[in-house]
């Protein structure tokens, strides 16, 4: 034999085992590679689209949960407590305040156990959800001079107090945006609390200083007939 | 008297007002029986205890505690019977006009609402409230701890709602929500058990029963006994 002509290299059996195994073995490569490039997807695609990963019954049934304390569409809830509207709040400020109730950096027992039972998925499909909700404001009847009142306060600051306008940060129409809340329609009670209890309630891990630290020289400021006025206001922004 | 004009030849005389002392003995009645009407009316809005008889009151008080037990502190009867002591003024109002409208199913309380006026409710509600006996216990004491689990944090793996966020941390409830604390432990557990088939039965005008609705659904019937356990010790 003339080994000078072979075209292909003349294989051992154990060199050919060992192709036929490499070749194997880069299928398995290939088609293992394809499966996991296929559920990273899916599970990329999940994280995007919120809603996706949570089975609609499951999402359905939370929101109702949360509207039992909440009230209907999120309206809020004078419960023993004044309970928040939710309906049209920043998603993102949602978020970070069931971040901050499972961190224990806000204070709310109750807020704390609903929480940390939250998957991120439910979270961000609940953020979404009450969004989207527009009920009217459950107004509390007010005197027409506190609401006034309230709005110059609200639109012009209190500059002689070191206050400045809540239009800056909470928009012209109190609908927020980003980590900044949405405060129109809000229960004027429970505007009141947060505000006199900001110190008790928000911020309270000091190593892990949050954006409730904003407020606080703004809450410090204000009178509680200008936390009133204020409150009064808002309760009636649609 | 002036004369001052004929009618068919009779001769009619015009009165005139009455003069000098007479003028002020008349103003004086007349200003007497519209402070009587007016005082009247006002007692009836504002101060309804006044405008029931005290006698009335006490026999319709005393009828009340013949079912709900000495100082409305509840009976086990053939059912149990609830507590009223205590019990918040609007719930109370609510529930005796729910059971009138029959949107709250109990034959016997529809035959008791519907003969009370408006301001013996008020009297009654308000007498009610002003009660504080002990709780009448019973329940078994080993159920309280998880009882009061449930009644603070809520289950919130089964979207059950904390109790304490609208009843209260003390369970004396507030406004239109009740007042839970020393309530019969078999009352709590019959009325969360059947709530669907006894509360919010008219459709046409949905009423606050609704809130409670999916709470009486999601909980389990252990949890009931537990919560209702904890509820009862309360003082």
């Amino acid at each position: 034999m003339d080994f000078r002509f072979r075209r292909t290299p003349h294989k051992t059996a154990s060199e050919e085992h060992q192709q036929r195994f490499i070749g194997v073995v880069s299928l398995r490569l290939v088609l293992q590679s394809a499966v996991l490039a296929f559920v990273f997807a899916g599970a990329a695609h999940a994280e995007d689209a919120g809603e996706n990963a949570v089975p609609a019954k499951e999402l359905q049934a939370k929101i109702a949960y949360c509207e039992n304390c909440h009230g209907t569409s999120a309206q809020g809830f004078h419960g023993y407590y004044p309970i928040p509207r939710l309906a049209g709040q920043q998603p993102e400020y949602l978020k970070n305040q069931v971040q901050a109730f499972v961190d224990r950096r806000r204070t709310n027992n109750i807020m704390f156990n609903v929480a940390h039972v939250l998957s991120p998925a439910m979270l961000s499909a609940l953020a979404e959800s009450f969004h989207d909700l527009n009920p009217k404001p459950l107004a509390t009847a007010a005197p027409n001079e506190l609401i006034a009142a309230g709005k110059k306060i609200y639109n012009d600051g209190l500059p002689g107090s070191d206050v400045p306008p809540c239009a800056s940060c909470h928009g012209p129409g109190a609908i927020g945006e980003g980590q900044f809340p949405r405060l129109a329609g809000q229960l004027p009670d429970y505007i009141f609390n947060k505000l006199k209890n900001w110190d008790k309630e928000r911020g309270q891990d000091p190593a892990k200083p949050d954006a409730s630290t904003i407020m606080q020289p703004i809450t410090h400021n204000l009178t509680d007939q200008q936390i009133k006025a204020v409150a009064a206001y808002l309760n009636h922004q649609d | 008297m002036k004369q001052i004009r004929s009618y068919r030849g009779l001769r009619l005389e015009q009165p005139r007002a009455p003069s000098g002392l007479r003028f002020v003995w008349v103003a004086f009645l007349h200003l007497g029986l519209l402070a009587t009407v007016l005082s009247a009316a006002d007692r009836a809005n504002s101060a309804d205890r006044y405008a029931v008889s005290k006698g009335d009151l006490q026999a319709k008080f005393e009828y009340c505690q013949d079912c709900h037990g000495p100082s409305g502190q509840g009976y086990r009867g053939f059912s149990p019977i609830p507590r009223l002591a205590g019990q918040q003024t609007e719930y109370l109002k609510n529930q005796l006009q729910a059971f009138v409208e029959h949107r709250r199913t109990n034959n016997i309380m529809f035959n008791v609402a519907h003969t009370l006026s408006p301001s013996m409710i008020a009297a009654l509600a308000a007498d009610f409230r002003a009660l504080n006996p002990r709780p009448l216990g019973g329940a078994p004491k080993g159920l309280v701890a998880t009882g009061e689990k449930i009644f603070q944090n809520g289950v919130p793996d089964a979207n059950v709602a904390a109790c304490a966020a609208c009843h209260g941390p003390d369970a004396q409830g507030s406004g239109e929500i009740p007042r839970l604390a020393g309530q019969l432990h078999d009352y709590i557990f019959n009325k969360l058990t059947n709530w669907s088939k006894e509360r919010g039965l008219n459709p046409a005008k949905p009423d606050t029963a609704a809130i409670m609705s999916p709470v009486a659904h999601s909980l389990t019937r252990p949890e009931v006994e537990a919560v209702a356990a904890y509820l009862s010790y309360l003082k």
